[in-house]
């Protein structure tokens, strides 16, 4: 008798511990759910914050969808070809040439019209080279194309093509800053009709007429067709890429060290000038 | 993986992301032109793009800063709050290397093999450092520690910890 009260203690004794084991480990469990909520609930807020930054600077450095579209006949298309035309002022224009044809300097720029590299050459460096360089007489740029942001090759021809039709009346150069002016983003599929007619009537002075007529000029395929062979002859595969020398002589790839600042490029030129 | 190797993964990666965005500062501020297998060398377009830079501080000084943060809280006593720090500033560079990764492809279409280097390297970082976060103090489950010590856990240092 003794013996079997003895036996039902320890039965109570082993439950009682075996109950407390039990809330223990559900007291631990809950604390771990506690502390794995907490943990994600930090890690979420702070993916918040990251993604919100990120939408932020995407907005702030020119968005990530669609991109911009050209309004050519908008104020603020208007305002770039106020801007194109006082750059040109004062420079002489020939086919693809920007500049005095006797220059004693040359600079070739191999470029895609919808490169956003070229826009950033276009916008940046460029303007203070027109103005030191060419405006004084010292040196010309030609405009050679290469296609490399354009993903179809019909596309990219007939933007090129437009542009040199332009310069069968000598206004290439502001055709093709005004491109790079109002370039949308890449793959967007701004590059329409519409879109060149719409540059070519914001050209001052362009006869449209002679304008469409010379778009189907053969000659200025084949022109792109040369450009290219010239870019592939010199292993140029990005754009923007040059070619710099004395006018009439052999002309020397230029490898830039910014699109933003001319001072490589006018030490380049001044090189140009010494040789 | 146990919490000194983790850690000490960590820390190797940090210290080659920190060489690797330090040589991709000095290439920015030299402006030599960084050495790549691919023809043309897309990496120096890119990394003379207007996307190298943003608010005028070149982002390959912001990740070397970045990867310094994450090197000091790495070495910074090993507590939860430590963890939750490597954990949040690597989803900030892992963020920041996604922004740059799309501006590569998408915007300049060029690919830059160091930029790719680094991204890959952030994106490894943060997995470990959130997992490292997510899991504790690694070796005992996180129950095993009070509610409210969570903020105050100290475990062994790194050179004796198991």
């Amino acid at each position: 008798m003794s013996q079997a009260s003895d036996e039902e203690d320890l039965t109570r004794k082993q439950r009682r511990e075996q109950a407390r084991a039990q809330r223990k480990a559900a007291e631990e469990a809950a604390a771990g759910d506690a502390a794995r909520r907490k943990r994600l609930a930090q890690l979420g807020g702070a993916l918040a914050v990251v993604v919100v930054a990120i939408v932020v600077i995407l907005i702030a450095t020119g968005g990530g969808g669609k991109g911009k579209v050209a309004a050519p006949t908008s104020p603020q298309a208007q305002s770039q070809v106020a801007a194109v035309t006082s750059l040109l002022a004062g420079t002489t224009q020939k086919g693809n040439v920007l500049g005095s044809p006797t220059a004693p300097v040359t600079l070739q720029y191999f470029g895609d019209l919808e490169c956003p590299i070229c826009r950033e050459f276009t916008l940046g460096a460029l303007p203070a080279i027109i103005q030191k360089w060419v405006k004084t007489g010292k040196l010309k740029i030609e405009y050679r194309s290469l296609e490399t942001a354009t993903r179809e090759p019909e596309t990219f021809r007939t933007q090129q093509v437009a542009a040199l039709a332009a310069g069968k009346q000598d206004k290439a150069w502001d055709f093709i800053e005004l491109f790079y002016h109002e370039q949308g983003e890449e793959d967007s599929g701004y590059v329409t009709e519409s879109f060149l007619q719409g540059l070519a009537q914001q050209v001052p002075g362009l006869n449209l007429a002679k304008w469409t007529t010379d778009r189907g000029d053969q000659a200025l395929l084949a022109q792109i067709a040369t450009d290219t062979q010239e870019a592939n002859n010199n292993n140029f595969t990005g754009t923007p890429s040059f070619l710099i020398g004395k006018t009439g002589g052999t002309l020397k790839k230029y490898e830039y060290s910014s699109l933003t600042d001319p001072s490589g490029f006018d030490e380049a030129i001044e090189a140009a000038l010494k040789s | 993986m146990s919490a000194r190797t983790l850690r000490i993964t960590l820390i190797v990666l940090s210290v080659i992301g920190v060489a690797l965005a330090g040589y991709l500062t000095y290439i920015h501020y030299t402006g030599i032109e960084p050495p790549c297998s691919i023809k043309g060398n897309p990496c120096s377009q890119v990394q003379k793009s207007i996307y190298s830079e943003l608010a005028g501080i070149p982002v390959a000084l912001m990740g070397l800063i970045g990867y310094i943060a994450i090197l000091a809280t790495l070495l910074a006593p090993e507590v939860e709050r430590s963890r939750l720090a490597t954990a949040v500033i690597a989803l900030g560079g892992f963020g920041f290397s996604m922004y740059l990764t799309y501006r590569e492809i998408f915007t300049l279409k060029k690919i830059c093999e160091w930029c790719v280097g680094s991204a890959t390297l952030m994106t490894i970082i943060m997995l470990l450092s959130v997992w490292r976060f997510l899991r504790g103090s690694g070796a005992e489950p996180p129950a095993a520690a009070p509610p409210s010590s969570a903020g105050a856990e100290q475990t062994k240092p790194l050179a004796t910890a198991s």
